[in-house]
C-alpha cells in the first residue's frame, strides 16, 4: 500500500511535468537551496539562459511572498531573514512552457488587496507593465524588507501569459490563495 | 572616510567603493536574505561620502546578473542619492554594464535611468 500510494504521488508529479514541489515552512535558507537546485537542473538541461533567469526570478519573488505574507508563520516575524512561512511551491514544465505556482493562506484583508492588484496586472500589456514597474520603482520606501508592489509586477513582466490566480475562503479571516505563472 | 570592500557571496554582490579615487562598483547577483542589512550600510556610506561634495569625478560601475525586486529598490535608492549629488554640483556618472544577450538587464538599465534628472547614466553593452 505504501509503495502504491507514493507511486501515485509520483505519477501525479510526472503528469503535471513537475520539476520539484515543496510544501512546508519556507525560510530564506530553503529559498536559496531550492533556487540553487532549480538553476543547476535547468542549466544541465541546456535551457535558454534568459529563460532560466526568468523562471528563477519568478521563483524568488513567489518564495519571498510566502515568507513575508503567509498567515501560517513561525520564527521571528519581525525579521524576514529569520522568519518561516508555510506554503506550497511547484516548478514544472508543461506544453513547452515552464511554470511556477504557489499556494498559501493569507488574511482576508491581504487577499482583498492581492486580488485587486492581480486583476489590475491581468489587464496590462508588456509596455504598460513596464511603466507601472517604473512608477513603483521611484516611490520612496522606508523599509526595504517590507516588500512592495514590485514583486508581483516583476512576476507579471517575466511571465509569458497573464498570471493565473484563485482564492478559496476558509473562514471569516482566512483565505487560501494560489498563483501560477507561465514562463 | 573608510572605503567599502565587500566580497561577493552566493546571493550578494561584490561592492567596492573607493572613496579616495571616486571609483565605485557593484557587481554580481543580489537577492539577500535581508535587503536592508546588506544595502543599508552601503547606502549610508554613499550618502555620507556624497555629502562631503567630493571634488573629483565619481564613477560608479554597475554590472548585475540578477537582482530581486527588493534589491531593485535599493539600487534605485543608490541612483537617487547620486542624482541628488549631481544636482548639488558633484560630477558623477553611472555606467550600467549588461551582456548584449541579456534583455532583462538592458531593460532594467533603461528603467532606472528614466527617472534620473541630473545624473548621467550610460548603458555599456558587453560582448
Amino acid at each position: 500500500m505504501l509503495a502504491r500510494s507514493y507511486y501515485q504521488y509520483k505519477q501525479f508529479h510526472d503528469q503535471d511535468g513537475i520539476i520539484f514541489s515543496f510544501s512546508g515552512f519556507i525560510s530564506e535558507g530553503i529559498l536559496f537551496a531550492l533556487g540553487d537546485v532549480l538553476k543547476k537542473q535547468l542549466t544541465s538541461e541546456a535551457a535558454d539562459p534568459n529563460k532560466i533567469k526568468r523562471v528563477f526570478s519568478v521563483f524568488v519573488e513567489l518564495m519571498q511572498n510566502i515568507i513575508r505574507y503567509s498567515a501560517e508563520c513561525i520564527g521571528n516575524i519581525e525579521d524576514v531573514s529569520d522568519k518561516l512561512g508555510w506554503g506550497i511551491v511547484i516548478v514544472g514544465f508543461q506544453d513547452e512552457q515552464f511554470y511556477v505556482s504557489c499556494g498559501n493562506i493569507v488574511s482576508e484583508e491581504k487577499a482583498t488587496r492581492l486580488r485587486k492588484h492581480l486583476e489590475t496586472l491581468q489587464e496590462l500589456g508588456k509596455e504598460e507593465l513596464r511603466s507601472y514597474y517604473r512608477g513603483e520603482l521611484k516611490e520612496k520606501t522606508e523599509n526595504l524588507d517590507k516588500g512592495s508592489n514590485l514583486g508581483l509586477i516583476e512576476i507579471a513582466r517575466r511571465s509569458s501569459a497573464p498570471i493565473e490566480f484563485d482564492f478559496l475562503g476558509l473562514d471569516a479571516n482566512k483565505v487560501f490563495y494560489c498563483i501560477k505563472s507561465y514562463i | 572616510m573608510e572605503n567599502i570592500v565587500i566580497q561577493p557571496s552566493e546571493r550578494t554582490p561584490e561592492v567596492n567603493f573607493d572613496f579616495v579615487s571616486g571609483r565605485l562598483s557593484i557587481r554580481g547577483e543580489a537577492y539577500p536574505e535581508n535587503v536592508s542589512t546588506f544595502f543599508g550600510p552601503v547606502l549610508a556610506a554613499l550618502h555620507t561620502y556624497l555629502q562631503t561634495k567630493p571634488d573629483h569625478d565619481v564613477i560608479m560601475d554597475i554590472e548585475m546578473e540578477y537582482f530581486n525586486s527588493s534589491s531593485a529598490k535599493a539600487l534605485m535608492n543608490i541612483f537617487q542619492l547620486m542624482d541628488e549629488a549631481v544636482e548639488a554640483g558633484v560630477q558623477a556618472v553611472v555606467r550600467w554594464h549588461y551582456n548584449k544577450d541579456d534583455d532583462i538587464m538592458q531593460e532594467f538599465g533603461e528603467d532606472f535611468s528614466e527617472d534620473l534628472r541630473f545624473l548621467s547614466f550610460e548603458m555599456v553593452e558587453i560582448d
